[in-house]
């Protein structure tokens, strides 16, 4: 009897404390109501991509060297690389270069190891197209330069997360020029620079 | 005939016409399922008929108890015993058909000459309508009070034999004994069943 | 006890002081009460749809539809469009008859069931005797139109949500049905008027929240259940069933179902506000304000004044426990079927026994609180 009298009162127990455990749920959830959204309204607002962004990339006819190490470093040797040998000069001379941004993984492989540095990756990002051969660029349209979110008129620039200022969460209504938290690249290097010499 | 006696009369055959195709279709038709679910339409118009008896709370516990508890549970034995059984071919079968038309036949001509015969008194009284459930209720507690324990205690029998036969520990030890089979696929590939055309109880 | 605006006595003389006979006066009145709450039990499905995705977006900091009308609240009717105007699938191999029929069903006993809602003194379509129960009969229909829509899609996800939806209402519908009857105990009538009335007088302090907090909370937990609301929505488990017997549903027929789960959900929480939170009842009671103010209850403006404060109680009650029903959607997961079952068998329907058989000793002890 008494046995059974006490699993009645943890079983008791357990009910009461389920209920407290859904009651502090409840309140967490209510709590999460009073917060302004942290969504991106995305096509009026945009989040400033950081430095080092791995967005579409940006070719330099002028510069290229026609070496193909881009294709070769290439995981999937992706770009199209059309030249030919110019006897007069005994030069490679390039004719097109294509990169096919439906395929290429963004992983910046060929920037990294162009010798003349003709790749660079940008900011941009909103790739989409109704043909996806759309995406195939030539050498003119990997020559463009993106619009800066910064500079657009019909956008509301958000910083990212890691360019708030310390304990910051909201990117929205911040005082203009205010400081991310921790250093600037440019700081670390002052200060390292005075300790090496 | 003035307006609400109209309306009682048409729903009144509406309502019979309904339950006498639906009866029909229940035993007439050859998917098992369709049958319990036409099965569920004669329950909701005999409760409607119950409604035109000015008997609202029969007629509510008729759809509660038949249609939402009894059809729902013949639904589910259907859709979950799976068993398919190929009928062997009877040589004799048209006696047992000539036997079961022959008892139906009788019973019916018993029950219609049962129903002619009896001198219907059509009572007069006004029906208990919105009191009726005091006056079930207190007929429950008086005059009616061994039927209703019985068919209480029936229901508490029916309730222990459900438990003893889903606790485990009461299942005899041969038939748990494991064997190789277990490993084995236990479902036949089989072609895309169609729901409604299927000849037998396939339950899906 | 007659008060309150009487509205189909005061149609029925008008028409037959312009000369029509009494029955085609009350013929005349009768369709008119049953269209408007079918239409505002569709509006209360945008109303709803709206306060769902407005809150389930602010509960996890999102701002949720925002340019379809003001504040997006035509979202709903947006969606409501695209599903008459999209293509009505009916699978292969299906059963097209129980395939139509299945939604249908589902749909139809949610829709007969706001017969009993009382929105004020006499504004309700019928005060029936039987009342609740009918509700509690009406919504036992439910799970064979679940169960025809799962049967007929021909899809082993659909076949299963469907026998879930059934086992879960089914199992429900006791607890649901007992702590019904403990209210009922106390207010002597199954009508939903009288349940109303019999809490009415003390203002906040007679609603039976107070003395049913037990059976308040089986109420709806088990109406969450049979309205298949999130804590309990396995029939549509996403992640196990697709969407259970909806899965093969596509046009107006899945919307019927989208129909059926809000408009019950709207229903489950005005019964809730009906049985516990005293229906139309204001916080302080009528009488005690009129007494106060020295003005008399029979004054018309006055009466029109309390009838609208009524349904404005009524609803706002209601839409409370839609907002709860909404917040504890984002809070609770989803329960495992076996731990559904336990959780009405094992425990809600121990607990209304109890409840039960307490109140019915409490109502033979202290007759004058518990109604004698």
């Amino acid at each position: 009897m008494l046995n059974f009298l006490k699993q009645v009162g943890d079983y008791a127990k357990g009910t009461a404390e389920a209920a407290k455990y859904i009651g502090q749920g409840l309140s967490v959830t209510f709590d999460h109501m009073r917060r302004r959204p942290v969504t991106v309204q995305y096509p009026y607002e945009k989040l400033i991509p950081s430095e080092r962004f791995r967005g579409r990339i940006h070719f330099e006819f002028d510069k290229c060297i026609s070496c193909e190490v881009c294709v070769r470093v290439c995981p999937i040797n992706l770009p199209v690389v059309d030249w030919e040998f110019d006897k007069a000069s005994k030069k490679k001379k390039l004719k097109h270069y294509s990169i096919d941004f439906g395929v290429c993984i963004f992983c910046g492989n060929c920037v990294e190891y162009c010798p003349t540095n003709c790749l660079s990756m940008t900011e941009e990002y909103e790739l989409a197209t109704y043909d996806r051969h759309e995406l195939n660029y030539d050498s003119v349209a990997l020559g463009r330069l993106p619009y800066k979110v910064t500079e657009d008129p019909m956008v509301t620039p958000l910083r990212e997360l890691a360019y708030l200022p310390k304990g910051v969460m909201d990117p929205h209504d911040l005082p203009k020029n205010s400081r991310r938290a921790g250093k600037l690249p440019e700081e670390i290097l002052a200060e390292i620079k005075p300790e090496s010499k | 005939m003035n307006l609400a006696e109209g309306v009682q009369f048409v729903s009144f055959m509406l309502l019979a016409g309904m339950m006498l195709a639906a009866a029909l279709g229940v035993v007439l038709l050859e998917n098992i399922v369709h049958s319990a679910f036409l099965l569920g339409m004669v329950f909701i118009s005999i409760s409607g008929l119950y409604i035109l008896l000015n008997a609202g709370f029969v007629a509510a516990a008729q759809i509660l108890i038949y249609v939402g508890a009894v059809n729902v549970l013949i639904l589910f034995g259907i859709m979950l015993v799976n068993k398919q059984e190929a009928f062997k071919s009877m040589p004799n079968a048209w006696l047992g058909k000539l036997t079961t038309a022959g008892v139906c036949a009788g019973l019916f001509a018993l029950l219609s000459s049962m129903v002619v015969a009896t001198p219907w008194a059509i009572s007069s009284e006004i029906a208990a309508g919105e009191l009726s459930v005091i006056l079930i209720g207190e007929h429950f507690f008086s005059d009616f009070l061994l039927p209703f324990e019985l068919a209480s205690v029936l229901l508490l029998m029916a309730l222990v034999g459900a438990i003893v036969l889903a606790r485990r520990e009461y299942l005899p030890d041969e038939l748990t004994e494991p064997t190789a089979e277990v490993f084995k696929l236990a479902e036949r590939p089989r072609e895309l069943a169609a729901a409604g055309s299927a000849k037998s109880d396939r339950g899906g | 006890m007659e008060q309150g605006i009487d509205l189909q006595s005061t149609f029925v003389d008008a028409l037959m002081d312009l000369g029509v006979p009494l029955g085609s006066a009350k013929a005349l009145w009768l369709p008119l009460p049953m269209f408007l709450i079918l239409v505002s039990a569709t509006v209360s499905i945008f109303v709803t749809v709206w306060l769902e995705r407005k809150i389930s977006a602010a509960a996890q900091q999102r701002i949720g539809p925002e340019y379809a009308g003001p504040l997006g609240s035509l979202q709903a009717v947006a969606d409501g469009l695209k599903l008459i105007i999209k293509e009505d699938i009916t699978p292969a191999k299906s059963d097209p008859l129980l395939f139509t029929l299945g939604p249908a069903i589902v749909v139809i006993p949610v829709f007969l069931s706001f017969l009993i809602v009382p929105f004020g003194q006499n504004l309700v379509i019928t005060d029936l005797g039987i009342g609740i129960f009918l509700w509690i009969s009406l919504s036992s229909i439910t799970p064979i139109g679940l169960l025809m829509s799962g049967y007929s899609s021909n899809n082993k996800y659909s076949l299963l949500g469907g026998l879930r939806a059934a086992a879960q209402s089914i199992s429900y519908e006791i607890p649901l049905a007992l702590a019904v009857l403990a209210v009922v105990l106390m207010s002597n009538s199954l009508s939903t008027i009288d349940i109303v009335q019999q809490q009415s007088g003390y203002g906040i302090l007679g609603w039976n929240v107070w003395r049913q907090p037990v059976g308040f909370m089986i109420f709806w937990i088990a109406a969450l259940a049979e309205a298949e609301r999130l804590p309990f929505d396995l029939p549509e488990a996403e992640e196990e069933l697709v969407a259970g017997y909806q899965t093969e549903y596509s046009g107006m027929k899945f919307g019927l179902f989208f129909v059926g789960s809000y408009v019950n959900l709207v229903l489950s929480a005005l019964l809730v506000a009906v049985l516990y939170l005293g229906g139309w009842d204001f916080l302080i009671p009528i009488e005690l304000i009129s007494r106060w103010t020295g003005i008399s209850e029979s004054t018309p403006w006055l009466q029109v004044i309390t009838a609208s404060l009524g349904v404005m109680m009524t609803l706002l009650k209601a839409y409370l426990l839609v907002f709860l029903a909404i917040l504890l959607r984002w809070t609770v997961p989803r329960v495992r079927i076996d731990q559904l079952l336990d959780l009405g068998w094992k425990f809600l329907l121990p607990i209304s026994l109890v409840n039960l058989l307490l109140t019915a000793a409490l109502k033979l002890a202290f007759p004058i609180a518990f109604g004698g």
